[in-house]
């Protein structure tokens, strides 16, 4: 899965080829054309140029910062709540064989739902407001971040735990030395699997629940009112917003990797 | 002698386990115990804590409500209706989608032009969280059925498309040219050398393929449809049936459970395919 989002590869490399924008640009010329044509579809394919103007008037009003810092917010507490919880219970069924053969069975059964399955029980629960919506998304990343700590933890080589019995490590000292790097690379893992599904989930679940500030209940709003244009802004947001954190995530894992080999990684 | 001992070797591992007797009294033992008994806790504490009003029948129904409840819906044969419409658009999307992601990953993947003019559109279309493509399908589409199974088209598409056109460029360069050098005839190439490289890749995508699916049409039928598995939870939500909701969630992890369960014995059969 790692050679799939190689930005160079797939981006940078595709855009200096004359070829791979033909097929973009007839597409885009197509749109524009069925726009000018009739009336009946008018309000699906809108002008090009009217998605320019209603990115500038959103920016002018505000609204599209207010409620994409209001999407922000609400993945990056999902993802602190949701990143902590999964590393705490990860590690724990990592130290305790016994939590572990009693916890992973339920843990192992409650991921078999589709996460967003639970919304109508989480609502019922929880009402639909922000505490509901940030529930959801911290479960997002609690799963990722459960299954890559508890695995990087709980694996590790005996030569370096010999090793670490030789010199009589102290349990903290052996977990820092020994155990963390080990596990780092699985936890990055789980936090590059988990930044991506945690901001379409955050999209997903202000879908869902459009009530507060979010990029997700503005496109609801914008569909009620056949408004395509706003749709499309926020659409594409959404999509570089992913794309961005994506990389900077997958930057930082691989500065933090730099001591390991390179074919490791 | 040799084969025979394959043949037995490979019985043993099926499934990734093996069922010799002696492996499975090593199995039971105090953590085994405790991993069986622990959703038995769970249940317990579930039924004393509805037992004691510990918390209001909004918040926690009892299991016997939710089973009493489930029966109902068997019964009606409302729980028939929905879930034979939430599995015809899985299927239908899930067949169209992968179909055409192994086709268009065959051609991409083999035919250098088609590869120039269709890399950057293919990447930036991948690109495209689904969820964002919900409202926007609804606008052009409405909410009939083709706007859910477009999306399961492009859930199933990316990843299986991708797959596809790593398995194929990844079909080992040595082995094709050593049977260009034996002139192996086209089908003998094809079952010996492609084959066994391009499927066990190819089940594993499908295997992710219809996880996602099913996660954006559950999504997709809480949000638009008449019916569905989704819609069932949906009005059970808005009439505050609990039971509904909780029907609805076990429902939607077991059906999770098989698909994704039925495609890993799928995987696991052909990884020792391509062993041998």
């Amino acid at each position: 899965m790692s050679t799939l989002i190689k930005f160079t590869k797939h981006f940078i490399s595709p855009m200096r080829s004359v070829r791979s924008w033909v097929i973009p640009l007839l597409l885009l010329a197509l749109w524009q054309y069925s726009s000018s044509q009739n009336a009946g579809h008018a309000y699906a394919f809108v002008p090009l140029q009217n998605v320019y103007n209603a990115f500038i008037e959103l920016l002018k009003t505000g609204e599209l910062l207010v409620n994409t810092w209001g999407s922000l917010k609400k993945a990056l507490l999902g993802f602190i709540f949701g990143g902590a919880a999964g590393l705490a219970l990860g590690a724990f069924m990592a130290y305790s064989k016994i939590a572990n053969a009693l916890i992973s069975p339920i843990f192992n059964a409650i991921r078999q739902v589709p996460l967003l399955g639970l919304t109508p029980l989480i609502a019922l629960w929880l009402g639909n407001g922000e505490s509901a919506k940030i529930f959801i998304i911290a479960l997002a990343s609690f799963y990722p971040l459960v299954i890559n700590t508890y695995q990087g933890l709980s694996h590790h080589e005996s030569k370096y735990q010999e090793l670490a019995n030789m010199y009589q490590f102290s349990g903290w000292r052996e977990f820092r030395r020994i155990r963390l790097p080990q596990a780092l690379p699985y936890i990055l893992t789980g936090i590059n699997l988990a930044v991506p599904f945690t901001w379409i989930t955050t999209t997903a679940s202000e879908l869902l629940f459009n009530a507060g500030a979010g990029l997700g209940g503005v496109m609801m709003k914008a569909e009620a009112n056949a408004a395509m244009d706003i749709l499309l802004v926020c659409a594409l947001t959404v999509t570089l917003l992913g794309i961005v954190m994506t990389a900077l995530v997958r930057a930082l894992s691989t500065h933090l990797l730099r001591w390991r080999p390179r074919h490791a990684a | 002698m040799k084969t025979l001992s394959k043949t037995a070797d490979a019985e043993l591992t099926v499934g990734g386990f093996s069922w010799r007797s002696a492996d499975l009294f090593k199995k039971i033992n105090v953590y085994w115990l405790l991993s069986c008994a622990s959703p038995l806790i769970l249940f317990f504490a579930w039924y004393t804590a509805c037992r004691l009003q510990l918390f209001s029948a909004q918040i926690l129904v009892p299991p016997e409500k939710v089973w009493l409840s489930f029966l109902n819906l068997l019964q009606t044969g409302e729980l028939y209706l929905h879930l034979k419409d939430s599995l015809l658009r899985l299927f239908s999307g899930f067949t169209v989608g992968a179909a055409a992601a192994i086709a268009f990953g065959i051609v991409y993947a083999t035919n250098r032009h088609v590869k120039d003019y269709f890399s950057l559109i293919f990447n930036v279309l991948y690109q495209i969280p689904i969820f964002v493509l919900i409202p926007i399908f609804i606008l052009i589409f409405g909410i009939g059925e083709t706007f859910k199974i477009l999306l399961i088209i492009k859930a199933c598409f990316f990843p299986v498309a991708l797959a596809t056109i790593d398995a194929v460029e990844g079909v080992p360069k040595q082995y094709m040219e050593l049977s260009q050098i034996y002139q192996l005839k086209l089908k003998n190439r094809v079952k010996y050398i492609i084959l066994p490289s391009v499927i066990p890749p190819l089940i594993s995508s499908l295997r992710i393929a219809l996880g996602r699916a099913w996660l954006i049409l559950v999504a997709v039928e809480l949000l638009a449809a008449g019916t569905g598995i989704g819609q069932m939870m949906e009005l059970g939500r808005q009439i505050l049936r609990l039971d509904v909701v909780m029907v609805g969630v076990f429902i939607t992890g077991m059906i999770g459970f098989i698909l994704d369960k039925i495609l890993r014995q799928v995987e696991q059969r052909f990884v020792q395919y391509k062993h041998q």
